[in-house]
């Protein structure tokens, strides 16, 4: 490449300021036995969300857990391109995505590993809710993106995209919830912002056996679980028990879900007539 | 993975034995098949180790490199992996037919290794705050016949016991600190695998939770749960894969049946290691 010699070329390799300021490790829950945010360890962040955001999508969905935001957007089922990937199976892609502003460090345009990673999991956990065998011959396209990440994105993301899902009309078992837990010894908080969760991966003492987290999606009305994912070093009752409590936290969404599906079916009747 | 196409009457006939607590080969639901396990093979690498599970075939070679450490973990080494679908495997692999498997189990292995428990990442580091060593794990697949995942994570643990990591002499002069890799083969140092974690795959095929599935049996399962499992019985990473559900009551007996499997094959395989370690034994490789 010719250089610019009017121009100060700067270094090849940047490294963003926040690589250098190494966070001190921080303890999840203070003197009053609250959160670094207020809240208690086993306190639900406050939740908003909508379907219908996006008009030219079939269907789609925003979701809200205070600084976690998410938006996606469901298009199918439409006719599969290739002639090799025929089913009598409707397929059912998920494209995961972090914006580039989103997290605190900047990310990079093109799919990372741990956006395909998350891809492959938002999959596992809408794959068992979809009635796949009535779309023969089709495919159904669901694209996430997470506008800011404020912790527990993955949730967020499962939550809405089974909103978009249900709001496009696509035919299912049952509505996808989900919930996270981060863990660290015998404490385990719930809804986990970025700081925690990043603070419960990054432990530096090899002392701790129990730090992690860890999310469960959830299908309430046939009391299944659709997917379930960990990290860190967790010990197998820590584990059986987080999962129990993030089945319970799911539930308490339930109702919040139905109620933003049956408003939108009301405002499109609104709109119609 | 590669196509296998039972008929409903094959899927029948697994099913029903399983509920005789029978298993097409004979095993009991906790059993593992056959096991060949082999290390130092590939003299090029650092460290390098086959795994032959029934029909699936793992090769994996280690090679380290000195780079510059992550500004955000100044005192610690890294680690990369990489996995490579050989054709040889079965022809869907050609092209780039295998990258959506090899980013998964890629993906579960870098976040089974992800605590820092796993290895001692903080022996990896040479300089602090300049200079590490960054591990480069090479899997090739060779052939498929099930449990995968399993196999994969055996071979990446036998290879880096087998990893030589070569001494390193540091001399202080007026431009700053000079580093000197030792190349002697025998002046090397060893990496601590004890609490390397092993994935275990519980498989759920009827109302059977079943670890080290055959190929036969993979596709009759609907749904199974991958957890890493350290020597000490802690999970270092879960995921859930295939396209049924799953209920609580049986994830969390899966979980225990997992932990009691991946205890026991840890500890035969760091077992078999020593052993094979302590005896000169002349390379096999793939001649049998």
């Amino acid at each position: 490449m010719p250089t610019d010699t009017r121009r100060i070329s700067g270094p090849e390799i940047s490294h963003s300021p926040y690589d250098y300021c190494l966070t001190p490790p921080i303890d999840l829950i203070g003197a009053d036995k609250k959160r670094l945010d207020g809240r208690l360890p086993a306190q639900l962040r406050p939740l908003f969300l909508r379907a219908g955001v996006i008009s030219q999508a079939r269907g789609s969905g925003y979701i809200e857990v205070d600084q976690t935001k998410v938006i996606c957007a469901v298009y199918g089922p439409r006719e599969v391109l290739r002639r090799e990937d025929f089913s009598l199976k409707g397929q059912l892609t998920c494209d995961f995505k972090f914006t580039t502003f989103s997290c605190r460090l900047r990310r990079q345009h093109q799919q990372d590993n741990q956006e395909k990673d998350l891809s492959v999991q938002l999959l596992e956990a809408l794959e068992p809710a979809v009635c796949l065998q009535k779309y023969p011959k089709s495919q159904i396209n669901i694209y996430v993106t997470v506008l800011q990440n404020d912790g527990s994105a993955l949730s967020a993301a499962i939550i809405c995209a089974s909103l978009a899902l249900a709001s496009a009309g696509i035919e299912m078992y049952d509505l996808v919830l989900a919930s996270s837990v981060a863990m660290r010894d015998a404490l385990t908080i719930v809804d986990p912002t970025e700081r925690e969760e990043e603070a419960v991966l990054n432990k530096t003492h090899k002392a701790e056996l129990n730090a992690g987290s860890m999310t469960v999606a959830f299908l309430p009305s046939i009391n299944q679980v659709s997917a379930i994912s960990s990290d860190g070093e967790i010990l197998c009752e820590t584990l059986t028990k987080s999962m129990r409590l993030c089945v319970e936290n799911c539930l308490k969404l339930y109702p919040v879900l139905q109620q933003a599906l049956v408003k939108h079916r009301l405002d499109k009747q609104a709109d119609t007539s | 993975m590669t196509d296998v196409d039972l008929s409903e009457a094959e899927k029948t006939f697994i099913l029903h034995s399983m509920q005789d607590n029978f298993r097409e080969d004979g095993r009991g639901c906790e059993d593992f098949r056959h096991m060949e396990v082999e290390t130092g093979l590939i003299s090029n690498t650092n460290g390098s180790a086959r795994v032959r599970l029934a029909s699936t075939d793992i090769l994996v070679g280690v090679k380290v490199q000195l780079v510059p450490v992550d500004p955000n973990k100044p005192n610690v080494g890294r680690i990369e992996f990489f996995l490579d679908c050989s054709a040889n495997a079965t022809p869907a692999f050609e092209g780039r037919g295998g990258e959506g498997l090899a980013s998964e189990i890629t993906a579960m292995l870098t976040r089974a290794y992800s605590c820092p428990s796993a290895i001692d990442y903080p022996s990896l580091c040479v300089l602090p705050g300049q200079q590490c060593w960054l591990l480069y794990i090479d899997v090739l697949l060779l052939e498929c016949g099930g449990n995968l995942f399993d196999a994969v994570s055996i071979a990446v643990k036998s290879a880096l016991f087998n990893l030589r990591i070569p001494n390193v002499t540091m001399t202080k002069d007026e431009g700053g600190i000079e580093l000197d890799v030792s190349d002697d083969p025998f002046d090397f140092k060893r990496l601590d695998v004890a609490g390397a974690p092993i994935i275990v795959t519980v498989n759920k095929i009827g109302h059977f939770h079943v670890v080290d599935a055959s190929e036969k049996e993979e596709v009759c399962s609907l749904a199974r749960l991958m957890l890493g499992i350290t020597e000490k019985g802690t999970v270092t990473a879960m995921k859930k894969e295939g396209s049924g559900s799953l209920d609580t009551d049986s994830i969390s007996e899966m979980i225990e049946s997992a932990k009691k499997v991946g205890v026991e094959l840890n500890k035969c395989l760091l077992n078999i290691l020593m052993t094979e370690e302590g005896q000169e034994v002349k390379p096999v490789g793939f001649l049998r």
